[in-house]
């Protein structure tokens, strides 16, 4: 297993955000997080990426468990995530904002040349065909090409393990289907990807397996080829579903 | 007596190297003489047989960026050996050349009449293929195909119609006739990302729905599979072919053609109906898939055609009804994806099928 995560647990105060979260994911598949709004997983997206600390449980980065303090910790794990809000730079051009803070030298000079070169073999190897010019603005980019250059950005630096926050929320429909085959792509090219989507038929297009956290807890981690939507819709809204999910869903512990 | 023995080995050695190059492009000798565990010395020889037939030529290949001699790279002479592919729509005839080694030399198009015959088609071809030289001519036909004869097409429309007799007539030359599915199938299979799949299925969709199947990348004989026709909802709508409850029926494939990036973007927006109508076809898809799945066992489902849409905006729909339909030993392996070559894979495919025939003559 790539990521692993035993009984993560997570509170701010008196409020218990995460509670034992089990989850892994292994190189080469989309693991899709789904819940509800509240239920924990940008919390535990945050946990993962080294912004919040936990407060039980472990986190191991391929069978090692590894204490994740800061996303340069993550990042030195070849953990790269992708907000919501894509965080480019729309006054900088799509290779400076691929390179920011990590841009390459020759001497004292940047090496221009081979960033841009580089670039462009990372957005070749993703089959992007939307994007012709490198050195346009961002602000010039749609929506869907924007969110390519961002997952772009996390690939490029020999990551293992990319995970986006909703990156079809607020595409069209033609960008978001071309965002779900990159994300697919992602991982038959080896990476492993957690994916968290409020859209089912997102999670279904892409996903190996489907996470539900319901209130902080995980209640249940499903085959995508063995799970129906009736089934993850009753586990994102009652944290159960026949047989699956929690057993005690009114948040009394035994 | 060893003699004929090692003649045949030649030509089968030089048969794969040729293959080899055609389908991954140009490679140093060092990484040839890996890829098809023969002798440096013997790719050597065959490589400088094949230089001189001219199917391939040596050059100065990529640098390393490293001190020393850039290795050089055999590759594919394109202009040596050509295919002629053509692909047939309900509105138009697709036709690509293609040369050794995959590059695309010439391509066009040309409008067809609604309800136009083999003859039309025949004639669209003969004007695109414009006497060019080619060494293996192939057609793919959106339907139910047998030699050259189309038996069911309801894209064009035909039944029983000779395409193969037409085309020989306009062009003074024999066709291949293939279903476009199938080529679909090969074409993802060696131009795009499919190449792991052993079992790869190509579902077309265009005014009717077909699926095709390659084996090993190679389009298994009477692969043509009617998904369009498989009854989803006994005693339901009735469909052009006369049956009733028909998928291409229920879904209204027809109207899907055009009407499925409206449908999307309107279901995106929240329209209601939109919602339901792409649901319903989803769960319909997964339900005739659940059937062909357990009948065929493919492991690998590529949707073509505007099933690319319709997959990707009701995923949820089309997988749950595939798991409530297949026995888990035959889901559980099986992937879905998209294709890799857009709507090229079919035209692509068709020349792939192509220059199979020529490489397997030279065995």
């Amino acid at each position: 297993m790539l990521l692993e995560l035993t009984g993560v647990s997570k509170r701010f105060g008196p409020v218990e955000v995460l509670s034992e979260v089990d989850l892994s994911i292994d190189a080469g598949e989309v693991c899709a997080l789904v819940g509800d709004n509240g239920a924990g997983k940008s919390t535990l997206v945050k946990c993962v990426a080294g912004i919040h600390a936990i407060d039980g449980g472990s986190i191991a980065v391929e069978g090692e468990v590894r204490d994740i303090s800061g996303p340069r910790d993550a990042a030195a794990l070849g953990i790269e995530i992708v907000y919501q809000d894509l965080a480019l730079c729309d006054n900088l051009d799509i290779v400076e904002n691929l390179f920011l803070g990590r841009e390459r030298r020759r001497g004292i000079v940047l090496d221009d040349d081979s960033m841009e070169q580089l670039a462009a073999e990372t957005l070749d190897s993703l089959a992007v065909r939307t994007i012709r010019n490198l050195r346009q603005n961002v602000a010039s980019l749609s929506g869907g090409q924007r969110q390519t250059v961002a997952i772009a950005k996390a690939v490029l630096w020999n990551s293992r393990l990319v995970i986006l926050d909703e990156p079809t929320a607020a595409l069209g429909v033609a960008q978001t289907r071309q965002v779900l085959e990159l994300i697919r792509r992602l991982a038959d090219q080896g990476l492993a990807v957690l994916y968290i989507s409020h859209n089912l038929n997102d999670v279904f297009a892409v996903a190996d397996r489907i996470a539900a956290l319901y209130l902080g807890r995980m209640a249940a981690v499903l085959d995508a080829a063995d799970t129906t939507q009736s089934q993850v819709v009753e586990l994102i809204t009652s944290g159960r579903s026949g047989s699956l999910g929690l057993t005690d869903t009114n948040g009394a512990r035994t | 007596m060893a003699r004929p023995a090692t003649e045949e080995l030649r030509r089968r050695n030089r048969a794969a190297l040729l293959e080899q190059l055609h389908r991954h492009g140009p490679q140093t000798r060092a990484e040839l003489t890996e890829a098809l565990g023969l002798n440096r010395s013997t790719i050597g020889g065959l490589a400088a047989d094949l230089s001189e037939s001219g199917h391939l030529q040596e050059t100065t290949g990529r640098s390393t960026g490293s001190a020393g001699r850039p290795s050089t790279l055999v590759e594919c002479v394109a202009k040596s050996v050509s295919v002629a592919a053509v692909e047939l729509r309900f509105d138009r005839v697709r036709f690509a050349l293609t040369g050794l080694g995959g590059e695309v030399l010439d391509r066009g198009e040309l409008p067809l009449e609604a309800s136009a015959g083999a003859d039309a088609a025949a004639a669209a071809t003969a004007s695109l293929l414009d006497g060019a030289e080619v060494a293996e001519a192939v057609a793919a036909v959106p339907g139910l195909v047998s030699g050259g004869v189309v038996g069911h097409s309801s894209e064009l429309g035909w039944d029983g119609t000779d395409l193969g007799a037409a085309l020989a007539e306009a062009t003074g030359r024999k066709w291949r006739v293939t279903d476009a599915a199938t080529a679909g199938a090969v074409g993802e299979w060696s131009r795009g990302d499919a190449g792991e799949a052993r079992n790869l299925m190509y579902l077309h969709g265009g005014r009717g729905l077909t699926a095709g199947i390659a084996v090993e990348g190679r389009a298994r004989p009477g692969s043509s599979i009617q998904l369009g026709h498989i009854v989803v909802e006994p005693g339901g709508r009735e469909c052009r072919c006369g049956m009733r409850g028909c998928l291409e029926a229920e879904m209204g494939a027809f109207g899907f053609t055009e009407a499925i990036e409206t449908t999307t973007v309107a279901a995106d927006l929240g329209d209601t109906k939109a919602r339901e109508a792409l649901r319903r076809s989803g769960q319909y898809l997964g339900r005739a898939l659940g059937a062909v799945v357990t009948a065929v066992g493919p492991d690998e489902i590529l949707f073509g055609g505007w099933l690319r849409e319709l997959y990707l905006s009701s995923a949820a729909a089309v997988r749950s009804a595939l798991a409530e339909t297949t026995l888990p030993q035959l889901r559980s392996g099986l992937r879905l994806r998209t294709p890799a070559l857009g709507a090229e894979g079919p035209l692509i495919g068709a020349a792939e099928t192509g220059f199979e025939a020529i490489i397997d003559e030279m065995r």
